[in-house]
């Protein structure tokens, strides 16, 4: 199926601001998933296409990305971050809630077709407020199961957000090329607030989300998290098991 | 003291003094490490790294010390510098090396006794060479990927056995431009793969599994046929087309086995087409002609080489009695060597004193050496080439592979127009530097007429791709109705191919010696079939079976290229040598034993029947062969018209 025209027109406009055409690929790819969902195989094709690049290399830096889908998603996308920062503060606690809520492995699709899952993500940036997690294009930061819960069931009354959720990489796109190059490429922009009169979720800034109460406990007792540093935490994710201690190479030797 | 300290001054010739383990040499400014350690003996290992391709250093293989830098260094992407004082034998690097290889072998499955690389995989040798003696990691954590997993008719992929190297990826980028293979996801659990699992379309194919410095990409025509250390290596050309690739030829158990590439810069550049390195396997299972044959009105009887030639020079001779010389004919093919077409031509023009001599059917009414002038190497140092038509590249598909890496690597400006093309349609050219123009023999007038408006204004150069692996040394040679040997002019023009055929179809001629015919096209069976029945004497010696070998009144079995020794010429005049990789498939003497026999038969006694005896004699005629040599190009300085 041919991406829609508004998709098409992005991806052109993207094009032109880097010097090098594959340079727009990340963007580009954006595009595309904000209107299907996923990546599919005709949409990075055309991508292809209109960046003068072969399909393969598209797919080659979209595989790369865990955040882009290759299948269809759910209607919400739950992006829980794993890395240090939100492991440190209790990502995995998170994992296994939204595990158990959402009855599917990380990776799959509630079979309602309502939310996508993925606990592979790395860090989001929002390390300040960790353990945080990215759902359409929003962060939802000191996250704990309750919150986690409230979430989830707001979210399973919304509709499945529209194209305009976030920031629409073309307005970023056009708004940059009028503008002076001052302001460097940030698509698809998952920091930037929603604009004012965009449908969708309310604005989340931080901990101030009023539904959700910051936690009042110190920073502290959140560090050594039971169950953090389990090895069934490590393998749960796809890792290896955790390497055995082994003595360390004298340096002497070398 | 300072003086003390400071190096002596270097000598001034261009030149950077490197040492490696206690060796010196100088070598050019910009040479890798791991080259100036090839020019001193020195072992470095590499996987990422590759002759034809610009470095990556991912791999982490070649990690040497160098001194005065604080960490090993990529060889395969450090360039030498003044003084430059490398070691490949400390005791970090050893350990670097281990600890490479034990990563590298971490998911890598225990393949070897069932992997088709086994014996010439550089993981294997370099884990015997440099590796720890056992791994620290239990082999029941190996993360797996997808076994034999078929990327296209030819090439079958382990994803297993990568050690993902970059090399096909780069090879896909760098050399052929075509980008199917990429690297996809990330981290362990990276993989090469194509566009969706898209099936490679490629003609370029062959050559994956020979960069692949493990058994991940396997050829799947010779999966399984051979271990490397049973096969017999000959170096050969590769006998599909007139590029003249150079080729090992590696058979056992009197088959070939596969074709293999083998390096020559100025022709192949170390790639082969599809269509070349499947042509050796094909000969394998193909009909030949075994014995000779005599056939008359009453049937057809196997004799002895001797009988059968004897029997040739007889009816021959009476033809000519007959109906008088011109009623004879000799065709060629561009299939013969060098050696093969000499005799041939002397024997018509000498022994049968016939001008109707060819090697192809079409008729070349002007030819000279002026349409070779441009060799293949030299395609780089144009400032444009001019590719006319799809049909060069269609005939000699490795010289896709030259142009764009002048293209992308020299900036060489390709142009590539219809066959019929004149100045306007080529646009805008650099004003300096030379041109080069391509053409296939059917286009050569074209190429002539446009070559002659661009040489108003520049240096052109030409090249024409000729057909069957030595169509052009038949033309250097004389096997030409209108030129004689070296573009000699002839006395008296006889007739070209397909009026020879038309003639014998008529009863014009009544007698024809044919070599090599096999290989013509099909779409001249009709009139071969014609000419079959209308001749009286129709003298063929042929490896395979065809029109004309059925209904040879004397048939004689000749040898395939890589049965026999010679020289054949490619396109740009390069001779190269041929040498036998594998017994004949028949007992009868080779073709130019038998035309020298056929000569004795004939009244001309004394012709050498010995290959290498008959390129002495040739050389001596043509001074241009001579200076060739082996390996280097036939040039001639004077177009002859003829
Ligand atoms: S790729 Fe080399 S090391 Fe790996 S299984 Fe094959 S032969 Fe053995
Ligand atoms: S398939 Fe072979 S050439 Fe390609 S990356 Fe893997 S090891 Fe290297
Ligand atoms: S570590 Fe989770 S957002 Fe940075
Ligand atoms: S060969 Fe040097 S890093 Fe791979």
């Amino acid at each position: 199926m041919p991406l829609a025209s508004d998709t098409v027109r992005e991806i052109t406009a993207l094009r032109v601001r880097y010097p090098q055409p594959r340079s727009a690929i990340l963007p580009c790819l954006w595009a595309v998933q904000n209107e299907l969902g996923y990546l599919s195989a005709e949409g990075m094709e055309e991508v292809a296409a209109i960046l003068d690049l072969a399909p393969s290399e598209v797919q080659a830096v979209s595989t790369f990305y865990s955040m882009y889908f290759a299948q269809p998603a759910g209607d919400h996308q739950l992006l829980i971050c794993v890395n240090v920062s939100c492991a440190l503060r209790g990502a995995d606690a998170i994992v296994d809630h939204v595990q158990s809520r959402l009855g599917c492995p990380s990776g799959g699709t509630t079979g309602d077709g309502k939310f996508t899952w993925e606990s592979t993500i790395e860090c989001l940036g929002a390390c300040g407020g960790a353990p945080a997690m990215q759902v359409n294009h929003h962060f939802h930061e000191n996250l704990t199961p309750d919150r986690v819960d409230g979430l989830l069931e707001r979210l399973r009354a919304e509709p499945r957000p529209s194209h305009a959720n976030g920031q629409s990489v073309g307005h970023v796109a056009e708004a940059l090329t009028v503008k002076a190059p001052s302001s460097g490429p940030h698509p698809p922009s998952a920091e930037t607030p929603p604009a004012p009169n965009a449908e969708g979720p309310p604005a989340d800034t931080g901990v101030s989300d009023p539904a959700f109460p910051a936690p009042e406990l110190p920073l502290g007792e959140h560090t050594e998290m039971p169950g953090s540093r389990s090895k069934r935490s490590y393998t749960k994710r796809g890792s290896r098991s955790a390497p055995r201690k082994r003595p360390r190479p004298n340096a002497g030797d070398l | 003291m300072a003086a003390d300290t400071t190096p002596p001054a270097a000598p001034e010739d261009g030149l950077v003094g490197i040492t490696i383990d206690g060796r010196t040499a100088r070598v050019a400014k910009g040479t890798l490490v791991t080259d100036a350690s090839a020019i001193l003996g020195i072992h470095i290992p590499v996987y990422c790294a590759h002759p034809k391709m610009d470095p990556v250093a991912v791999c982490r293989m070649c990690l040497v010390h160098v001194e005065k830098m604080p960490k090993l260094q990529p060889a395969c992407a450090t360039p030498v510098s003044e003084g430059m004082v490398v070691s490949t034998e400390r005791a970090d690097v050893a350990k670097t090396r281990e600890g490479v290889l034990e990563f590298l072998l971490l998911n890598h499955p225990l393949d070897c006794p069932v992997c088709d690389r086994g014996g010439e995989c550089d993981l294997q040798d370099f884990a015997f060479r440099y590796g720890p003696q056992a791994s620290r990691f239990p082999i029941t954590e190996k993360v797996h990927f997808n076994k034999a997993v078929p990327l296209s008719d030819r090439i079958e992929l382990d994803q297993e056995r990568c050690i993902l190297c970059w090399r096909c990826t780069r090879y896909y980028d760098e050399i052929t431009g075509e980008k199917e293979l990429v690297l996809q996801e990330r981290g362990v659990h990276t993989l090469v793969n194509t566009f969706e699992g898209k099936p490679l379309t490629s003609a370029f194919q062959g050559n994956l599994p020979e960069i692949c410095p493990v058994g991940a990409l396997t050829n799947r025509k010779y999966r399984f046929k051979a271990r490397p250390w049973d096969l017999q290596r000959t170096k050969g050309v590769c006998p599909t087309c007139s590029y003249g690739c150079n080729i090992n030829i590696d058979s056992r158990d009197f088959e070939i086995k596969r074709f293999a590439s083998r390096d020559n810069p100025l022709v192949d550049d170390m790639w082969l087409c599809d269509r070349g390195r499947d042509s050796g396997p094909s000969w394998n299972n193909v009909e030949r002609i075994r014995r000779p044959v005599l056939r008359d009105a009453t049937g057809s009887r196997e004799v002895s080489v001797s009988e059968a030639v004897a029997a040739a020079a007889r009816s021959l001779r009476e033809v000519r009695e007959r109906h008088g010389p011109s009623s004879i004919a000799v065709l060629g093919s561009a299939e013969n060597t060098n050696e093969e077409i000499w005799l041939l031509q002397r024997l018509a023009r000498t022994a049968l004193e016939t001008p109707h001599l060819d090697h192809q059917l079409e008729a070349f009414p002007d030819i000279g050496p002026e349409e070779h002038a441009l060799g293949i190497a030299e395609i780089e140092q144009c400032a444009a080439v001019i590719v006319l038509g799809d049909e060069p590249e269609r005939e000699a598909p490795v010289l896709t592979l030259r142009l764009f890496k002048a293209q992308t690597k020299r900036g060489v400006a390709i142009r590539r127009v219809v066959a019929q093309a004149t100045r306007s349609l080529v646009g805008e050219l650099p004003a300096e530097g030379l041109i080069g123009l391509i053409a296939d023999e059917t286009n050569r007038e074209h190429a002539t007429a446009l070559a002659g408006e661009l040489s108003r204004s520049h240096q052109v150069r030409r090249m024409t791709v000729t057909r069957g692996v030595n169509g052009r040394g038949a033309k250097d040679l004389g096997m030409l109705p209108n030129s004689g040997p070296g573009y000699t002019a002839v006395d008296q023009a006889g007739k070209a191919g397909r009026h020879i055929l038309e003639a014998s179809a008529a009863g014009l001629i009544t007698g024809l010696v044919v070599m090599g015919g096999s290989v013509w096209s099909a779409s001249v069976t009709p009139l071969l079939e014609r000419v079959a029945a209308a001749l009286e004497v129709l003298v063929v010696i042929d490896t395979r079976p065809g029109p004309l070998s059925r209904a040879a009144t004397v048939l004689i079995p000749g040898h395939a290229i890589f049965e026999k020794g010679g020289t054949v010429t490619n396109m740009e005049g390069r001779v190269q040598r041929v040498r036998p990789a594998l017994p004949p498939a028949t007992q009868t003497p080779s073709e130019t034993r038998i035309l020298s026999a056929l000569a004795a038969e004939l009244g001309a006694a004394g012709w050498p029947g010995d290959h290498l005896l008959i390129n002495r004699e040739l050389v001596t005629a043509v001074p241009a062969y001579a200076r060739a040599g082996n390996g280097g190009r036939a040039l001639f300085e004077a177009a002859v018209r003829a």
